[in-house]
């Protein structure tokens, strides 16, 4: 269960990048430093405007979108008219700006948010189960739920994936490709902060691992396939997993390490992941 | 490209003036001699990024793993295991300096292997991941300390002589000066040319001679070398080494470095190193504020930028002259080189070659061999696997059955840049020029497995095919009739005995196609034997001297035009769906 928790982060970074690699063909370095925003943006709701954790939640994750909208027309728009390479540039340029920018505003040490109910522990067949991380497991699902509804079930949710596949077709068929990119960037970086915001109240909010959250989340992306939002889904749970197993067999220190051996491994052996089958060109 | 070099240079001497310089008259500065010498141990790893990024295209988000093994093999060396026993602390030093940058080349060599498998944002996490598991691996390892690392290194200590203070200042700008001159002098030579080539196709790079993969991961294996040694220097200058100092942080900001100076060029990583350590002075008392600076830097770089702050002094759009075009006229009518000698067996023969691309037969027991000095055209409806077979002549593809042989040289297995240098050259159906590259440095590629050209070949076959005025001009900017006269240049240049084209006719006008004609017949006169893949029947029944037809990747018909013309199976599956 700790496992699933931990891994429900990694999920939605994973699911993040994949939206964004699908509409800008590039990895956003900075995906867990918008997870670690996202929880700090929650703090200052509970903390500043005292309003209960799941108003929190809420205003966060539309922050999230906002910024996502402002991330994509002022940086990963302008870098795209470069290259590719430049969109990597500029998303790792933008990894300081939020690492330095949020220890200048709320510290550097990491702060405890409010929990999402006042129980603590469940008796669910015998097992003791932490509520928090059923709220988790909870929320994630139905974050889930909706992206599915929002890009298999609408025709807006549609035009943005087919705007992604075919940038060309896309606009030669009337939809607005810029758009789409923005309100894909947007849905992504609210993704993680909803990510920073569900899991805050067990894992804390603030500090400086946004760059861990996201090479594991990518971890995860790449295990289950870069390709395929199921593959990020399932694969950022099974990092979770992975590594709160790997915590309970060996040394703290030696898990890091051994998560990043992970991808190494799935890298060479196999590119597409677990779910994906589109090949990996080296273009 | 020569003008990028020629600025770098420019550059790189004076800065060597200024650290001269600056080493004189602030001497005595402690605090500014200090941040100057972190700036020269932050340049070294640059450098070899800077080469990496901006000359193979391939970027590594993991120099501070090859930094903190350099540091590593130091401080544990030196301070841990004080080894080898019974030597002075200067030899042991200087070993340990040896071993650290060896087991970063190694280690370099190994990222680069891995590096052949993806690119882009794969490798950048890959490299990423390497240096998180080499920092994660040392805050494990007790024998190196753990989280508090090792400390009490000594300082080298050469007879009377200790590498501290000002010593220390030009000790480290002295392996600046050597990685400097040695990558200067690597992108000089024809291998620099060779990695332009690459950055810019590395498919056709390959296909024109040049060793790839070869190249890529000794660029890494070099780099990780300039980064473990100056990793070597680093423990010792600062007498303390721990995990948390060699992270992934490093790594990232020599990255930004690199993309704030300029990658590509020596001097731009100079410059980044610089810029960010003496930042680094004059930024205690806002530390959060500073790396958001950079931030914010890199971020204006890379979307104004491409080429670093150095870029602004030589990325300058500066009129193309067509002087050259007089040249050409006044060097009069100079011979194409003749082909390589033909061998006693024929260039090209292929026997049973099948390849499948999942349920696909693509390619379905193909033999045949020519005849040297011929032109044979390879024809068929589109998806007949024409272009299947050239790649698998060209080991672009591997066949799944049967094999090339090259001059009677079985060739099955070898990698295209080896068969090109049998004398077997291609032209693509989609003409893959390098484009940032000038159509003069296009066309010498083309011979870069050759050593018997020399310049004037090259100008001799760019005024064969008319291009002699467009030397100069960057292959990006050229239209479309003289991207396909540069291919064939390109392809010729290297004096092959077997010319494999594909489709070079598409596209062309009618004036631009009666061009080619000659020049392809120009080319058998020449002794060259030419395989060509073409839909234009007429342009196919003219020049060839045998056609052989494929269809659904099988060998259908093959023999004299006018008999395959009539060859009913032919009419039936190709020519009569045309006509």
């Amino acid at each position: 269960m700790a496992g699933l928790t931990v891994g429900s982060t990694y999920a939605l970074v994973a699911l993040g990048i994949h939206i964004i690699l699908r509409a800008t063909r590039a990895i956003n370095f900075a995906q867990g430093d918008f997870v670690v925003l996202g929880g700090l943006f929650a703090l200052s709701f509970v903390s500043l405007l005292h309003v209960s954790i799941w108003l929190a939640l809420i205003g966060s994750t539309i922050l999230g979108f906002g910024l996502g909208v402002l991330y994509e027309r002022f940086i990963l728009r302008a870098a795209a008219r470069v290259s590719e390479g430049a969109v990597m540039i500029a998303s790792i340029g933008t990894v300081y700006v939020l690492l330095y920018g949020h220890a200048l505003i709320w510290g550097n040490e990491p702060q405890p948010l409010p929990a999402f109910s006042t129980v603590q522990t469940l008796q669910i067949a015998g097992a003791t189960v932490a509520v928090q991380s059923i709220w988790v497991m909870g929320l994630l699902a139905a974050m889930l739920a909706a992206l599915y509804v929002f890009f298999e079930r609408t025709l807006y949710g549609k035009a943005i994936r087919a705007a992604a596949n075919d940038p060309v077709g896309a606009r030669l068929s009337g939809i607005n490709v810029n758009r789409a990119r923005s309100i894909s960037t947007a849905i992504s970086i609210a993704l993680a902060a909803f990510a920073g915001t569900i899991v805050g109240p067990i894992t804390l909010v603030g500090g400086s691992n946004g760059v861990t959250i996201t090479v594991k989340g990518f971890v995860g992306a790449i295990l289950g396939g870069l390709a395929s939002p199921i593959g990020c889904t399932v694969g950022g749970l099974l990092v979770g997993l992975i590594e709160t197993f790997l915590g309970s067999r060996f040394a703290h220190d030696l898990v890091d390490p051994l998560v990043y051996g992970i991808l190494l491994i799935v890298l060479l052996v196999r590119p597409q992941g677990i779910f994906g089958s589109k090949r990996i060109a080296r273009d | 490209m020569k003008r990028r070099l020629r600025v770098d240079l420019r550059l790189q001497v004076a800065f060597a003036v200024l650290v001269i310089l600056f080493g004189i008259v602030r001497a005595h500065d402690t605090t500014m001699i200090q941040a100057a010498t972190f700036g020269a141990l932050y340049a070294i790893v640059a450098i070899g990024l800077s080469l990496l990024l901006g000359n193979v295209n391939l970027i590594s988000i993991g120099q501070a793993g090859f930094f903190a093994i350099g540091a590593y093999s130091v401080a544990y060396l030196t301070a841990s295991a004080s080894w080898p026993p019974g030597v002075s602390p200067g030899m042991q030093f200087a070993l340990a300096t040896v071993a650290g940058a060896l087991v970063s080349g190694v280690l370099g060599l190994a990222l680069g292997i891995i590096s052949l498998r993806f690119a882009g944002p794969y490798l950048a996490m890959a490299t990423l991941a390497f240096g998180a598991i080499v920092v994660g691996l040392l805050r494990y390892a007790p024998a190196f300390g753990g989280v508090s690392g090792i400390s009490n290194i000594p300082f080298p200590q050469f007879g009377p002589v200790a590498l501290s203070g000002p010593n220390a200042y030009w000790y480290a700008w002295f392996l600046v000066a050597i990685a400097a001159g040695s990558t200067t002098a690597l992108l000089r030579s024809r291998i620099g040319r060779a990695f332009e080539a690459i950055r810019n196709d590395p498919l056709a790079a390959e296909v024109a001679g040049i060793p790839v993969r070869r190249y890529t991961i000794g660029v890494f294996a070099f780099a990780g070398v300039l980064a473990g040694l100056a990793g070597t220097f680093y423990a010792s200058f600062l007498g303390l080494v721990v995990p948390d100092a060699v992270g992934v942080n490093v790594s990232i900001d020599v990255l930004l470095m690199v993309i704030l100076g300029g990658s590509g060029t020596v001097s731009g990583a100079i410059l980044g190193a610089l810029i960010i350590a003496f930042s680094n002075l004059y930024g205690h008392s806002y530390e959060n504020l500073r790396p958001i600076l950079y931030g914010v830097a890199v971020i204006a770089v890379a979307i104004a930028l491409p080429h670093g702050l150095v870029g602004l002094l030589w990325n300058r759009p500066n009129a193309r002259t067509g002087s050259a075009r007089e040249e050409d006229a006044a060097a009069g009518p100079v011979a194409l080189p003749a082909a390589a000698p033909p061998p006693t067996a024929p260039w090209l023969e292929v026997r049973g070659i099948s390849k499948r691309f999942g349920g696909l037969l693509a390619v379905n027991d193909v033999s045949f061999a020519l005849q040297n000095g011929t032109i044979t055209a390879l024809i068929g409806p589109n998806g007949a696997g024409k272009t299947t077979l050239f790649n698998a002549i060209c080991g672009v593809v591997r066949s799944d059955q049967g094999e090339v042989l090259i001059g009677g040289k079985n060739v099955s297995g070898r990698q295209p840049h080896q068969i090109a240098s049998l004398g077997a050259a291609r032209s693509f159906q989609n003409a893959r020029l390098f484009g940032d590259m000038t159509v003069a440095e296009n066309i010498a590629i083309g011979a870069f497995a050759s050593t018997r050209v020399d310049a004037r070949d090259i100008a001799a076959v760019a005024a064969e095919f008319s291009v002699g005025h467009l030397r100069d001009t960057p292959a990006r900017d050229l239209a479309f009739g003289d991207r396909r006269l540069v291919e064939l240049a390109r392809a010729v240049s290297g004096r092959p005995g077997l010319l494999l084209l594909d489709e070079p006719a598409a596209g062309l006008n009618a004036s631009e196609r009666e061009r080619l004609r000659r020049d392809i017949i120009g080319l058998r006169e020449r002794g060259m034997t030419v395989l060509i893949i073409e839909h234009d029947m007429q342009l196919v029944m003219d020049i060839s001297d045998r056609v052989i037809v494929l269809e659904f990747g099988s060998l259908i018909a093959d023999g004299p035009p006018r008999e395959v013309q009539s060859n009913p199976a032919v009419i039936e599956a190709y020519l009569g769906a045309a006509s």
